[in-house]
């Protein structure tokens, strides 16, 4: 197995919000589903993984239920606000632009 | 919505931390499960699986804290950490925090008291409704040469205006009063309030039962109405409804009790038992007597302004139908004057209160200043601690934030203290408090002054708070951790502070003193009656439905007179209508001279009196020149009359030329011959100039006896005096039983309110200064130790070593003083309203004042100069 990539800086917030997108997940859901979407290729480490669901809870993007879950006993599970979906769209933006950009730069440089 | 939930969030994780830290545990918890079983599932045991979850998992702790980091709420967590952190302190350094609460408590609930008492009386509201649109109704006349501003109406004047008035939705008049209410029970002497039927509906306080006055009841003639008070009503009628339609024998007429006015209810600052309805008759005798109060509510949208054109015009319209008022408008030059009607409740001493008001302010200032020395001190033994807390990390933010918390929870302790000491104080204030202070039903705590002693203890706290900060100076020096000698900008800051106590002091001191000196001033007046102890006075008053002859009525009263004389250790017995500084029964009456006054002019007013034989002799008032009346001039043909010194001077230069000249009362009444002259006496207060006196022998219904007796006051004498009144009739009931000095007392009652309290607020600033001036030298001196006995050490006298702190003490003393000085000068004639004999610039109360403070201030570094000056050389091995 080759070792998971690091993770770009600042693109962790975004890729919690997309997992989350289609559907409510608890924390080692979502560290699993985005290390399957990536092909095993981006694994986030839980180190950083849960102060980010926190931080993004603070802030009002998502919001956290105790539940009942597929773990079989309840987990707090995360799921998105109106808020946190707007901040999707901003947050894609934004990295569409800088993928752009980058490869702009490597293509004419 | 957002913004809303992360308030509640941040909100849970402050109140319920514990659960949200079980909560982070477990959602961990969960995940490193999930590790495991996929280890386990891979085909590892246990025990491995487990080891390996959590290296996988990295640093566990760390991730934790960083969970928590995320919920922000450092400043809140911050804060209650310090408030207990405070609360510790100020619980643990007793020595430091006693005093500090103690001045506070003081300092903030004396402010608390007075503001009660400021915002019943001044700030809030008249208890009525839309209170904005009620006006007090009177005139303005000028009589020689002076401005009277509440000249009362007559009722021809009310007639006029309630007729033509466009300005006013509702208005009448009233005058207080008082009457003996006969019949079933004891004869019951009640105050009363005269009003027309505009009144009540003017206040627009509804009866508790029945209704108000109507038009029809002030018709002569008609069935006499009244509204009893709430109070009266208990006590009198046991509070039973079916007094309406009952009908009440009022100084022997009957009146039909058509109301009953709320408990609530308050009448302006009189506090009357029973309302009567005024009968208002047209041209009829007494109709042109000004003695009216006008009540009125302005229609909406009429200004004041406009609603004393409005009544300017209608003066003029019922000036222009009556030569003669139409020439005493010109000539009093008469204007209307609408003025809110607050004045009128409140009167003079608004001006007091104020004075207090700013006193207490001071104080304050002084308390903030005194405990700002002592925070400082506090921070200064701490700079040790403040210099590791940096040191750890902790930003120059957190550890001043520290010291404001400290202070503010000092501050609010102190405040609460405050709180406790105000609301006793206000206890004594109503009860002990003057009976003249309007509204004095009304003083309460509230929720007003609770928001005021908030706002007093947080505005000190910090203002100490930063005081101390800044003085400590620590902002900029934080490095200072090994204890050195005090930079030299914090002894300045805290030199300018000293300054600052010692001119505040003596602000308050002069302030004191000038009421002292006119407390001196009045005491020296010689008030024109003698040992007014020993006057016992009461009031009787015979109604017509009782004595109608006026033969009989004089009859009556001589007898009274010869029977109270008679009673063992009366000296001598007198009666008048209106004894002196009996404001009450007060009247201005135009008086002629003949070959003086212009014909055809109006005369000046004069007080008037008529006295029976004897009354000068036993007030004690030296007659000048002439004779006093004898029992035979009542019933004379040769009308006669004695006049006051001042009167005699103004018309005829000297007192023995008044004798043998003639004087009437108005422009046409019969002469009467000046037999006597009498010297002037105070009759308006002591601290009023004596007015134009004239007296005449004469019967009127209510009539004041003063009986000289060494057992004036005593219930003894009041019996005998009730006995012997009743042996002549038995159902006249006895007022104003009191002696001629509680008289006195009650009209100096304000001066002295006002001197009690401002002598209390200046012994506190006074103290609160010598503790200040103390406790900054005695900061130095510790300060200073270390040098001082090096000093010593290398030969200094003590003598040169406590000449150079007492010098200090001095000059900071002299500078404050120079400047308590002058602001003391600045505002000093704020208080010329209350001063009595005395400029606001009075030169020995100013000096005096001055030496007080120098002394206090020298006695107070003196301590602190002499234990500097005992320092042992040895001191400076053994500090630090």
């Amino acid at each position: 197995m080759p070792k998971p990539s690091d993770l770009l800086q600042g693109t962790l917030d975004l890729l919690i919000l997309k997992t989350l997108a289609t559907a409510p997940l608890h924390g080692w859901a979502v560290a699993k589903r985005i290390q399957v979407l990536s092909g095993e290729v981006l694994a986030v480490g839980q180190g950083s993984l849960y102060p980010a669901l926190h931080r993004l809870e603070q802030q009002g993007w998502l919001r956290a239920e105790w539940k009942d879950s597929d773990l079989g006993r309840p987990a707090k599970v995360y799921s998105l606000t109106r808020a946190g979906r707007k901040q999707l769209d901003r947050e894609l933006d934004s990295w569409n632009r800088l993928c752009s950009a980058v490869q702009l730069l490597i293509e004419t440089a | 919505m957002r913004v809303y939930r992360v308030f509640m969030h941040r909100l849970r994780s402050i109140f319920r931390k514990s659960r949200a830290d079980a909560d982070l545990q477990r959602e961990i918890e969960i995940h490193l499960e999930q590790l495991v079983k996929e280890a386990v599932a891979s085909g590892m045991n246990e025990s491995e699986a487990r080891m390996m979850a959590r290296r996988r998992f990295g640093p566990l702790e760390r991730t934790k804290e960083e969970c928590r980091d995320t919920r922000r709420v450092d400043v809140i967590d911050n804060f209650t950490c310090d408030v207990r952190y405070a609360l510790r302190i100020i619980w643990t350094k007793r020595s430091f925090s006693v005093p500090a609460l103690l001045t506070l408590a003081l300092g903030i609930g004396a402010n608390i008291a007075i503001f009660s008492v400021v915002d019943a009386v001044l700030i809030r509201s008249l208890p009525y409704a839309q209170p904005e649109k009620l006006v007090g109704v009177s005139n303005s006349a000028v009589f020689s040469g002076q401005v009277i501003n509440d000249w009362p109406l007559s009722l021809e004047m009310y007639a006029a205006y309630n007729q033509q008035a466009q300005s006013f939705a509702d208005f009448g008049v009233w005058t207080p009063g008082a009457a003996a209410v006969t019949g079933a029970g004891d004869p019951d002497e009640v105050a009363t309030a005269s009003m027309t039927h505009g009144v009540l509906p003017a206040l627009g306080v509804q009866p508790y039962l029945g209704r108000w006055f109507s038009s029809a009841d002030e018709v002569p003639g008609a069935q006499k109405a009244v509204i009893l008070s709430y109070k009266y009503w208990r006590r009198r009628f046991g509070g039973s409804e079916r007094v309406l339609g009952q009908l009440v024998l009022i100084d022997f007429v009957p009146y039909q009790v058509v109301g009953v006015m709320p408990r609530s209810f308050e009448f302006l600052n009189v506090d009357p038992d029973v309302f009567l309805a005024q009968s208002v008759a047209n041209g009829a005798p007494g109709s042109a007597d000004a003695d009216y109060s006008g009540v009125a509510r302005l229609k909406p949208g009429v200004s004041l302004a406009q609603a004393n054109q409005d009544i300017a015009r209608v003066l003029s319209i019922w000036g222009a139908g009556n030569a003669e008022w139409g020439q005493a408008l010109e000539e009093l030059r008469v204007k209307p004057n609408i003025h809110p009607l607050k004045q009128d409740v409140v009167g003079d001493v608004g001006a007091v209160l104020e004075i207090l008001m700013g006193a207490l302010v001071i104080v304050l200032l002084l308390v903030c200043a005194n405990v700002a020395n002592l925070v400082q001190v506090r921070a200064h033994a701490r700079r040790g601690e403040f210099a590791i807390r940096t040191a750890l990390g902790a930003g120059r933010g957190r550890v001043a934030s520290q010291l404001i918390v400290e202070s503010l929870a000092l501050a609010t302790l102190g405040g609460a203290a405050g709180l406790a000491l105000a609301y006793a104080a206000l206890r004594v204030l109503v009860t002990h408090g003057p009976s003249t202070l309007p509204r004095i039903s009304e003083i309460a705590m509230d929720s007003t002054s609770l928001l005021f002693a908030l706002a007093c203890s947080l505005l000190s706290g910090m203002l100490f708070g930063f005081i101390a900060l800044l003085k400590s100076g620590f902002s900029s020096r934080l490095q200072n951790a090994r204890g050195s000698s005090p930079s030299a900008e914090q002894l300045r800051a805290q030199n300018v502070l000293v300054v600052a106590q010692v001119a505040l002091a003596l602000v308050l001191l002069v302030g004191a003193g000038l009421l002292v000196r006119s407390f001196i001033a009045l005491s020296a007046v010689k008030p024109g009656f003698t040992h007014p102890e020993q006057i016992q006075t009461i009031r009787l008053f015979i109604p017509e439905a009782q004595i109608p002859e006026p033969e009989r009525l004089a009859q009556m009263q001589a007898d009274i007179l010869h029977q109270v004389a008679a009673i063992p250790g009366v000296t001598a017995a007198g009666f008048a209508t209106a004894l002196p500084l009996e404001l009450e029964y007060h009247n201005g009456v135009p008086v002629s001279v003949e070959g003086k006054t212009p014909v055809g002019r109006i005369p000046p007013n004069r007080t008037i009196k008529y006295v029976s034989p004897g009354l000068l002799f036993a007030l004690g008032t030296r007659l000048i020149a002439g004779r006093d009346f004898a029992w035979s001039d009542l019933g004379s043909q040769r009308r006669v009359a004695l006049v006051s010194q001042n009167m005699a001077r103004e018309n005829w230069g000297e007192p023995q030329d008044a004798l043998g000249k003639r004087i009437r009362i108005g422009a046409d009444g019969p002469w009467s011959v000046v037999v006597g002259v009498a010297e002037n006496v105070y009759d308006d207060g002591v601290d009023q100039p004596p007015p134009a006196l004239v007296y005449f022998p004469g019967v009127r219904r209510g009539v004041t006896f003063a009986l000289r007796s060494t057992r004036a006051g005593t219930e003894g004498l009041v019996k005998e005096i009730t006995a012997k009144v009743h042996v002549v009739d038995s159902s006249l009931p006895l007022v104003n039983v009191r002696t001629l000095s509680a008289l006195y007392r009650s009209t100096m009652e304000r001066r002295s309110f006002a001197l009690v309290l401002l002598g209390i607020a200046a012994v506190m600033a006074v103290t609160l200064s010598i503790i200040g001036v103390y406790g900054v030298l005695a900061y130095a001196v510790a300060q200073r130790r270390k040098e001082i006995s090096i000093r010593v050490a290398v030969g200094a006298e003590p003598r040169t070593i406590k000449a150079l702190f007492l010098r200090q003490g001095l000059i900071l003393t002299c500078l404050g003083g120079a400047v308590g000085l002058v602001s003391a000068r600045g505002v000093s004639h704020w208080m010329s309203s209350l001063l009595f004999g005395v400029t606001p610039a009075d030169p020995l109360t100013f000096g005096v004042s001055g030496a007080v403070i120098l002394a206090a201030a020298l006695a107070a570094s003196y301590v602190p100069s002499r234990r500097a000056a005992s320092l042992h050389p040895i001191e400076a091995l053994r500090s630090d």
